[in-house]
């Protein structure tokens, strides 16, 4: 898998502050999208690559913190650098309480905010990678047969195949066969990784790939 | 020769030789004059000056001594309808306790009233200053945070391999424009600060400065500090706006009374004053703990302080008032102790 370049975003209503950080983060490598507004943010279409989000307090329409936090409890919680002209604590603590990765007052240390961008960064690309893996898993899940998810269901619990035959009324033999099948379609080495896939799935109903 | 009183008293002894001399003449009065001339009643007149100018305590001495002096005065008139006089006696008592009471009540109100002014107009200029250093602050953050981001990305673009010029260029070009813009912001500002300037009129500072002193008369009596007026006479008049030169004033007067704070002794003297030609001055004497400071001029630069809740403005406010108005202001130490802090007024032209 080739890593894509990955985009850092920003919205902030002032264009001298939206050219400035363009030419910065474009001098130390990143692909940079700039927006006026949030409401321009969302129109704006988001390639599934390793992104973060640079963003102004005090914006016109929906407020930076309004945002922020819709973000957070949506589908896609993009990372937030939160940056503002004149913050004070408790604006801080709320950003940072509602998970910002970091939150900056301007004028600010321009490595304070690379810094804050790398693991803005690192952090998407490892929920990105999660969610694939978590996507690859279902997908696997889904070529599975009734009948061999039946017999994985009962598997993960701990439970012998003579039990599970008795059961589900098939022969031992069905079992074996179903439950070596559905290891091969989940790509399972062990029936110790064949419960822990299972586990995952089970305890992340919410997460939708994309 | 220069005028000298003493605030808090206000001539204190001549009233009350006054007063004196007021209450011994309607006592004789009442006394000579038969019974059914109530001339008692005229007590009211010393109890409702007595009001403007004594405490609360002292005023019911004095209205207590009123009212026994009418009893006296019944006692030893010999002429008359003793019945008449019993009921005039009566009425005047009356009037002396019911007028002691409602003007002892009026002048608590006023009091009362005059802080709360006082406070109000303190608070509306604290918070007014607080949100506009708020927005100024924002303002000016926007344009220097744009200069910070160009200078670290045009650093970046140079130190590239290869460096990239053209990148590097038009950050430095971006640096320039937004340095004009603060700059515009700043000129902006001084533009708005001047409008604010208010309206100057031809002022007599004697007068300015006694309708000031009544203003912070509480806040001497609170530090148990004595307020005294030096005001030379045919002082010329200078064009200022009189609200910025009471700010000026009250000020400076409550820095001076800051600095006495625990001092044994606790006296600032407002003083007016010829300077040099074409020139006013008003000076606040403290009898302190006198300027700390090496340098004097430091301490009119905005957030200098010495107190541990200063906002270090009063003195910067000061001096941009002054100065605006074609003054100085400036600090130096009290003799024998003490600070004085002067300011200058250049004086009106003498033509309508």
């Amino acid at each position: 898998m080739t890593e894509q370049k990955p985009i850092v975003f920003v919205i902030d209503d002032d264009p001298a502050i939206r050219e400035a950080l363009d030419s910065l983060l474009r001098s130390v490598g990143h692909d940079v999208r700039c927006f006026a507004s949030v409401a321009a943010f969302l129109d704006a279409a988001k390639p599934d690559i390793a992104s973060c989000l640079v963003l102004d307090v005090r914006l016109p329409g929906k407020s930076g913190m309004d945002f922020q936090k819709e973000l957070t409890h949506s589908e896609t919680p993009l990372p937030v650098i939160m940056m503002t002209g004149h913050g004070d604590i408790a604006m801080s603590v709320q950003a940072m309480k509602a998970g910002a990765i970091d939150f900056l007052p301007k004028p600010f240390r321009e490595q304070d905010l690379l810094d804050a961008i790398t693991t803005a960064l690192d952090k998407d690309r490892s929920r990105r990678i999660h969610v694939a893996e978590l996507d690859a898993l279902r997908a696997r899940l889904a070529t599975l047969s009734d009948g061999e998810r039946d017999v994985v269901a009962q598997v993960v619990l701990g439970r012998l195949n003579k039990q599970i035959a008795g059961d589900l009324a098939i022969s031992e033999i069905t079992v074996k066969v179903r439950r070596a099948r559905a290891m091969r379609k989940m790509q399972a080495g062990s029936l110790a990784e064949l419960v822990k896939m299972i586990d995952r799935l089970a305890t992340e109903p919410s997460a939708q790939g994309h | 020769m220069p005028r000298t009183s003493f605030l808090p008293l206000l001539g204190g002894r001549l009233l009350m030789v006054l007063l004196a001399v007021l209450t011994a003449v309607i006592f004789v009065l009442d006394t000579i004059t038969n019974f059914e001339i109530a001339v008692a009643v005229l007590y009211v007149a010393i109890v409702l000056i007595a009001v403007q100018h004594l405490g609360r305590r002292q005023v019911v001495m004095v209205a207590a001594g009123c009212m026994a002096l009418t009893m006296l005065s019944f006692a030893l008139t010999r002429t008359g309808s003793v019945a008449s006089g019993l009921v005039n006696c009566a009425i005047s008592l009356v009037a002396i306790a019911v007028t002691t009471t409602l003007a002892l009540r009026a002048a608590a109100a006023e009091a009362a009233a005059r802080e709360a002014q006082a406070q109000l107009a303190h608070i509306t200029r604290v918070t007014m200053l607080g949100e506009l250093t708020a927005s100024i602050a924002h303002e000016l953050n926007q344009p220097l945070a744009a200069i910070v981001l160009n200078g670290n990305a045009a650093l970046r673009w140079l130190a590239g391999q290869p460096a990239n010029l053209d990148e590097a260029n038009k950050a430095a070009e971006r640096i320039v424009r937004d340095a004009v813009r603060a700059t515009d912001l700043i000129k902006r500002l001084r533009g708005l600060t001047k409008k604010a300037a208010g309206k100057a009129v031809r002022l007599d500072l004697n007068q300015t400065v006694t309708e000031t002193l009544p203003l912070i008369q509480n806040e001497v009596s609170r530090h148990r500090a004595v307020l005294r007026t030096e005001l030379a006479d045919a002082l010329p008049r200078v064009h200022a706006d009189p609200v910025q030169v009471q700010q000026v004033i009250l000020n400076l007067i409550v820095n001076a009374l800051e600095a006495m704070k625990g001092e044994p002794q606790r006296e600032v003297t407002v003083l007016t004053a010829l300077g040099q030609p074409g020139e006013v001055l008003v000076s606040i004497h403290d009898s302190g703990r006198g300027l700390a400071a090496a340098q004097p001029d430091q301490i009119f630069d905005p957030f200098y302080t010495t107190k541990p809740d200063g906002m270090g403005m009063g003195l910067a406010i000061s001096r941009s008032i002054v100065e605006s108005h074609g003054g100085r202001i400036w600090a130096q130490a009290g003799v024998p102790r003490g600070s004085t802090f002067t300011f200058s007024l250049p004086a009106a032209r003498e033509r309508q």
